[in-house]
């Protein structure tokens, strides 16, 4: 049972509060999903469960926070350990051993349990995550979803009655997200753990949990079952990314359909909208896709190999055109990154050729290439070091030997462009995930460079920010520029590329158009491409890949 | 990329007790300080390279002694220009300055060098093993067991784990800044300094963020709770592992009064002095050899009786 009676916190320094007036009644075996824009106070709330509010973070705090009868406020985290398990975002920053059944017996040793209770405890543990497999491997070595069964396996070896997951998924690959949240409803369904998940992505779970509370500014705007809660319009509004095929439902709604739910799985929509389908349909052709401009990077008969020795890439052959917006997908390993870091040199050719703009990675160096080839990395951080976000700006021109006036405008026009005018003599660091994304990409895209190439630029971003940088790319794909793509975010790949080129160890397994790939493949389908494939028999083009396009049929 | 790191490769050396290896490098240490003859440092180094044999980590040790080498070149060539003793002037600078005199170099300065340089040698060698077949655990559980404070011993283990994490992030962060158009070995020394500024404050401040959600995280999972902490995995100690420990302070021992004996000294300065060795001392030398070799089939024993 955990209950919060106005509940109100405000960091020490920040003169807003970043939890306001929160009341909350949580039963024993709920599980309930925490959503809500980035920097809104999900985490916040998270932290008052287990003490590290106020007692590791210090602020101002006011009301009461009650976990199974212990008031937070006067015990601290160590001794709410056994009630309130914690597992956060970063698998990696999480651990603190070096192999995993030492990891598991850490909190055990600290709350000084006996070595045989020990011994009992981490068996329990390796076989409820089905890591038994792991037990004796060096933490390092793990894949980032093993890293983080291995996390919820030490909280879970101090028998928490609560578990609470700060965006368990966010740093995971699909596969690895899919495992850790099928092993958290497990925790709720079969072990009767109060399961409290803090998520974006919310397709993979609204059908998992009993109740969805939206955090925004601090509040808890909205608190209920997943149904009610999504079918009210002013979720989307504040940015919670609502599921595709909800979106569907909802604007059919708005166009006068009566449907009179949402469904929350593909199956349920399929059942809601088989009628709309059947007798709606008023077109049978998607939109065209666009002509493509004259070839601007070459690849020919790539293969690298590894000091180490592993073969990464085997025989690749790419020829990719201006004005192309292009999604690299595979598996975690299968070679993604070794072939776009090709393309800006680098890595140069084991064998083979990789011309961009005619010019042979090999003749050139990383810095010339970079008037030519933009490269962001996955997290803005790697970025950022000036002491200002114009600075910071500025530095990747110094390096390509601009000079004075020339900067001063381009860095401007990039200032401007990414709406970072007001924040231009502030520290590029101290600013929001969002504002931080902004910057890296100004500082890359001011060479302006006629290919950019982004390296998971999406995962772990909120719906609203996803949004404004896949703005940003149209743009400038819009003005003929080429953008590379590095993901395995199936929605947006759907939404926004023209192709998708899928590499399988080290090889091209399937490159063409998003709806050749894209629809009817098993795991890689978007939700509305796995709804529509049900109604091809009513004449439904197989390869829709988003709601717009279903909704372009019907109205 | 070879790996510094401690991997567990199941050999004798692998298995033997932390207490023993901690042992047998607190003898090599000593001795190291004690003798200054650098036929005695020669055969201290030389009995650590039967443990790489053994221990299969020639490649890792390798590497190390190869950032070792330049290091003792930096020993030898400062100790020939700093030191201005010795009788046999190989160069004589032309300027003088004043308090200190007229730099020169002298053969004796060089070798004195040298002879140090080994000394660092056997040393890091020793250190090397000791890192590459220790695990960091048992290193950090040994170390509470000699009363040392868990929180410090902690924090040490806890810098050996975060080790792979941060050249990942040094690789990351270098791969941005080169597509930044950074160029790291253009331009004179400031600017070479301003480039590596560039991967050294995101790595700095990622490290920092990732520091506190470290202490968060273990905070959750009730460290710090009072000071009755259990461990879960233990050090045992067999009659065998008391045996080898025992054996290691008869070496220590011997060394100690093979010093104390006048054995062992060596003068570099104002001529070299000579290297006769007497019989006792011969004797004694030849045995102190062996002693230290004993570590291998002591190892080997060891693993004989634990199977049994």
């Amino acid at each position: 049972m955990i209950r919060m009676d106005s509940l109100t916190f405000c960091y020490s320094g920040a003169s807003v509060p970043a939890l306001e007036n929160i009341n909350l009644e949580i039963e024993d075996g709920e599980f309930v999903l925490v959503t809500g824009p980035s920097g809104g106070g999900k985490s916040t709330l998270c932290r008052c469960l287990n003490g590290l509010i106020p007692h590791f973070h210090g602020g101002r705090i006011t009301g009461r926070v009650e976990v199974g009868g212990l008031d937070v406020l006067r015990h601290p985290t160590k001794e709410l350990a056994t009630k309130v398990g914690m597992v956060f975002q970063d698998p990696e920053n999480q651990l603190v051993a070096m192999d995993v059944e030492r990891e598991i017996a850490f909190g055990l040793e600290n709350l000084a349990f006996p070595r045989d209770v020990i011994a009992k405890r981490i068996e329990e543990s390796l076989d409820t995550l089905g890591i038994a497999s792991l037990r004796y491997r060096p933490v390092h070595e793990l894949s980032g979803g093993e890293k983080q069964k291995v996390a919820i396996a030490s909280v879970l070896a101090l028998h928490p009655d609560i578990v609470v997951l700060d965006e368990p998924t966010s740093e995971l690959d699909p596969k690895g997200a899919e495992d850790v949240l099928s092993i958290v409803e497990r925790l709720n369904d079969e072990l009767g753990i109060t399961v409290i998940l803090i998520e974006h992505r919310l397709d993979r779970v609204i059908h998992l949990v009993d109740r969805i509370i939206v955090i925004h500014e601090g509040r808890a705007i909205a608190d209920g079952g997943a149904r009610a809660i999504l079918d009210n319009g002013e979720i989307a509004d504040i940015g919670v990314g609502i599921p595709p095929i909800i979106r569907l439902v909802q604007k059919l709604k708005q166009k006068g359909v009566s449907l009179d739910n949402i469904p929350l799985t593909v199956k349920e929509g399929r059942v809601m909208l088989e009628r709309v389908f059947r007798e709606g349909l008023r077109r049978t052709q998607p939109q065209d896709e666009r002509v493509k401009g004259k070839p601007i990077i070459e690849i020919e008969n790539l293969w690298h190999v590894y000091p180490q020795g592993l073969t990464a890439l085997k025989n690749v052959n790419l020829r990719i055109c201006e004005g192309e917006f292009v999604a690299i997908m595979g598996r975690n390993a299968s070679g993604k990154s070794t072939l776009v870091k090709h393309i800006n040199g680098l890595l140069k050719p084991t064998k083979g050729k990789v011309r961009v703009a005619g010019i042979d990675t090999r003749e050139a160096t990383i810095a010339q290439m970079a008037q030519r080839v933009g490269y962001v990395f996955q997290n803005p951080n790697d970025h950022l070091f000036a002491d200002t976000v114009q600075e910071e700006i500025a530095f990747t021109l110094k390096n390509l030997g601009y000079r004075g006036r020339e900067i001063a405008s381009r860095v401007d026009e990039m200032l401007e462009r990414f709406n970072l005018k007001e924040y231009s003599r502030q520290y590029p660091r101290s600013l929001s995930g969002g504002e931080r994304q902004r910057v890296a990409l100004a500082s890359v895209l001011v060479a302006q460079p006629d290919v950019l190439i982004l390296d998971e630029p999406t995962r772990g971003m909120e719906y609203r920010l996803k949004s404004e940088l896949m703005r940003f790319l149209e743009e400038y794909r819009d003005r003929g520029n080429t953008v590379i793509l590095v993901t395995h975010d199936v929605e947006t790949v759907a939404e926004h590329a023209d192709r998708v080129i899928l590499l399988g160890e080290g090889r091209v397994v399937v490159d063409g158009g998003k709806r050749d790939v894209l629809s009817q493949a098993l795991l890689f389908s978007p939700q509305v491409n796995r709804l529509v494939q049900a109604f091809e028999k009513y004449g439904v083009p197989g390869d829709i890949l988003t709601a717009d396009e279903a909704l372009d049929l019907l109205i | 990329m070879i790996s510094f790191r401690y991997q567990d490769k199941g050999t004798v050396i692998h298995k033997l007790n932390p207490f023993c290896k901690l042992a047998w490098i607190s003898g090599v240490l000593v001795l190291a300080l004690l003798f200054d003859n650098p036929l005695y440092l020669l055969a201290l180094f030389v009995s650590t390279l039967p443990l790489v044999w053994a221990a299969r980590v020639w490649k890792e040790w390798a590497s190390i002694m190869k950032l070792s080498f330049y290091l003792c070149l930096l020993v030898i060539v400062i100790n020939a220009l700093v030191s201005n003793q010795g009788s046999h002037v190989l160069y004589q600078f032309p300027f003088h300055i004043p308090i200190w005199g007229t730099p020169k170099i002298t053969l004796e300065a060089i070798l004195c060098g040298i002879g140090n340089a080994v000394r660092l040698t056997a040393i890091i060698s020793a250190f090397a093993i000791l890192t590459l077949t220790l695990h960091p655990d048992n290193l950090m559980l040994a170390m509470i067991k000699m009363r040392l404070p868990y929180k410090s011993v902690l924090v040490t283990s806890l810098a050996t784990r975060f080790v792979p994490t941060l050249i990942d992030d040094i690789g990351t962060i270098t791969d941005v800044q080169r597509s930044r158009g950074l160029e790291l070995d253009k331009g004179g020394l400031p600017q070479k300094i301003r480039g590596r500024m560039t991967i050294m404050i995101p790595l700095l401040s990622n490290s920092l963020d990732r520091a506190f959600q470290v202490a968060e995280a273990m905070e959750s999972r009730a460290f710090g709770n009072g000071a009755k902490r259990t461990f879960y995995n233990r050090i045992g100690m067999s009659t065998v592992d008391i045996a080898i420990l025992a054996f290691f302070f008869l070496l220590l021992a011997m060394g100690i009064s093979m010093s104390l004996l006048g054995q062992g000294e060596y003068s570099y300065y104002p001529t070299l002095g000579g290297m006769n060795i007497g019989p006792l001392e011969g004797l004694m030398l030849s045995i102190l050899a062996l002693l230290l070799l004993m570590m291998l089939p002591l190892a080997y024993l060891k693993r004989r009786i634990d199977l049994d």
